[in-house]
């Protein structure tokens, strides 16, 4: 059946040249209608239902990876530079904690409406995780300190002069912060972030 | 000969599905839509004249019940607040400054109704883009929205900013 159907596809191209015109009377397909027709091959391929399905399978794949799995975001505001520029792109990786659970230094997407089932939310905080469940996270003169002890932190490159109080994580809590820390901290968005909340990681 | 008596039938029965789904929404689609509609009314565009602001304005505070309350707090900046339809409509109009667009989205929006189906809590996002002549600027905030039905409406009550980093 699918045989069949490519050679009627060829036939079509080969078979009633004439009508067309693009076949020079000579006889037999020219160069003009070869060509055509391997184009035509090239586009849908020899079998055209194969290809229909293939497009129909790779379509729901995408649907599938890019609205469940990998969510293609797009970075906007600076309180992720140097690391996520402005306007830059990301996916965010929705299973990358199936496996484990989040973990110190990662980058994660954190929804702003509570999680309403697996659906994936359309606006998120890119934040990065500095304290675990059970830890206290201050700010002394700009440098973190968790339990009571400075935390070098490789990606931070500006100069900062935060302080904040400490704060103790519960069960399922995360404290999350933006690299840039130059930016004024009034402007900034951190703070301590449900688990519930972290809909995955950062991919690149 | 059963098959395209079959076929009419199942057409004929998703055509009654579609039609009772579009005549009679569930509270939390007409909560939905009542919020894009709200959404739509607060935005505005820079060649907006005086009376096409004062419709606008007008078309937002009637989303609100005349009693309603908003505490708008955002960390940098001051917390607002309005009580009343007829606050609302004046710091609507106000916000419409010459030569300023405003475009409001609610892009994510959980509704729970309550049980005696008369009054309802959206937590939602409001995604808020600002364009002056000089800067852009782009609010994301996560909100509460109280409502409540009445007359036949759902009306907004109250409305609350939450931390979602506390």
């Amino acid at each position: 059946m699918i045989g069949k159907c490519g050679l009627g596809l060829a036939g079509g191209a080969h078979g009633r040249p004439g009508a067309e015109g693009t076949v020079p009377p000579t006889g037999g397909p020219g160069p003009q209608g070869r060509s055509g027709s391997r184009l035509r091959i090239l586009a849908i391929g020899r079998n055209p239902k194969r290809t229909l399905l293939r497009a129909a399978l790779l379509g729901v794949l995408c649907v599938v990876v890019f609205k469940w799995v990998l969510l293609p975001v797009r970075v906007e505001g600076i309180s992720m530079e140097p690391t996520y520029a402005d306007h830059s792109f990301n996916f965010v990786n929705r299973v990358s904690y199936l496996a484990h659970e989040p973990r110190r230094g990662d980058v994660v997407g954190i929804r702003l409406t509570p999680a309403g089932g697996w659906s994936a939310p359309h606006v998120m905080y890119l934040k990065r995780i500095i304290g675990l469940p059970g830890e206290a996270v201050s700010f002394v003169d700009g440098r973190v300190l968790l339990n009571g002890q400075p935390f070098n932190e490789p990606y931070e490159k500006g100069p900062c002069d935060w302080n904040a109080e400490a704060v103790t994580l519960g069960p399922g809590e995360y404290f999350v912060v933006g690299d840039n820390r130059s930016m004024p901290k009034e402007q900034h968005t951190f703070g301590k972030a449900e688990r519930s909340r972290i809909v995955g990681k950062a991919l690149l | 000969m059963k098959w395209p008596r079959l076929l009419l039938l199942a057409v004929v029965a998703a055509l009654a599905a579609w039609g009772w789904w579009a005549l009679y929404p569930s509270p939390e689609r007409q909560i939905r839509g009542q919020l894009a509609d709200a959404a739509r009314a607060a935005s505005f565009a820079a060649g907006d004249g005086y009376l096409a602001k004062l419709a606008g304005a007008g078309r937002l505070a009637e989303f609100f019940s005349t009693n309603a309350d908003i505490q708008i707090g955002d960390p940098g900046r001051p917390e607002h607040r309005l009580a009343g339809r007829e606050e609302i409509q004046q710091a609507a109009l106000a916000a419409r400054a010459p030569g300023q667009t405003l475009s409001v989205t609610f892009p994510d929006i959980t509704v729970i109704v309550n049980a005696d189906q008369q009054s309802a809590v959206a937590d939602l996002t409001l995604q808020a883009r600002f364009t002056g002549e000089h800067e852009t600027d782009l609010i994301v905030q996560e909100m509460k929205f109280t409502l409540r039905k009445i007359n036949g409406q759902w009306l907004i009550v109250k409305v609350e900013t939450v931390r979602t980093l506390s």
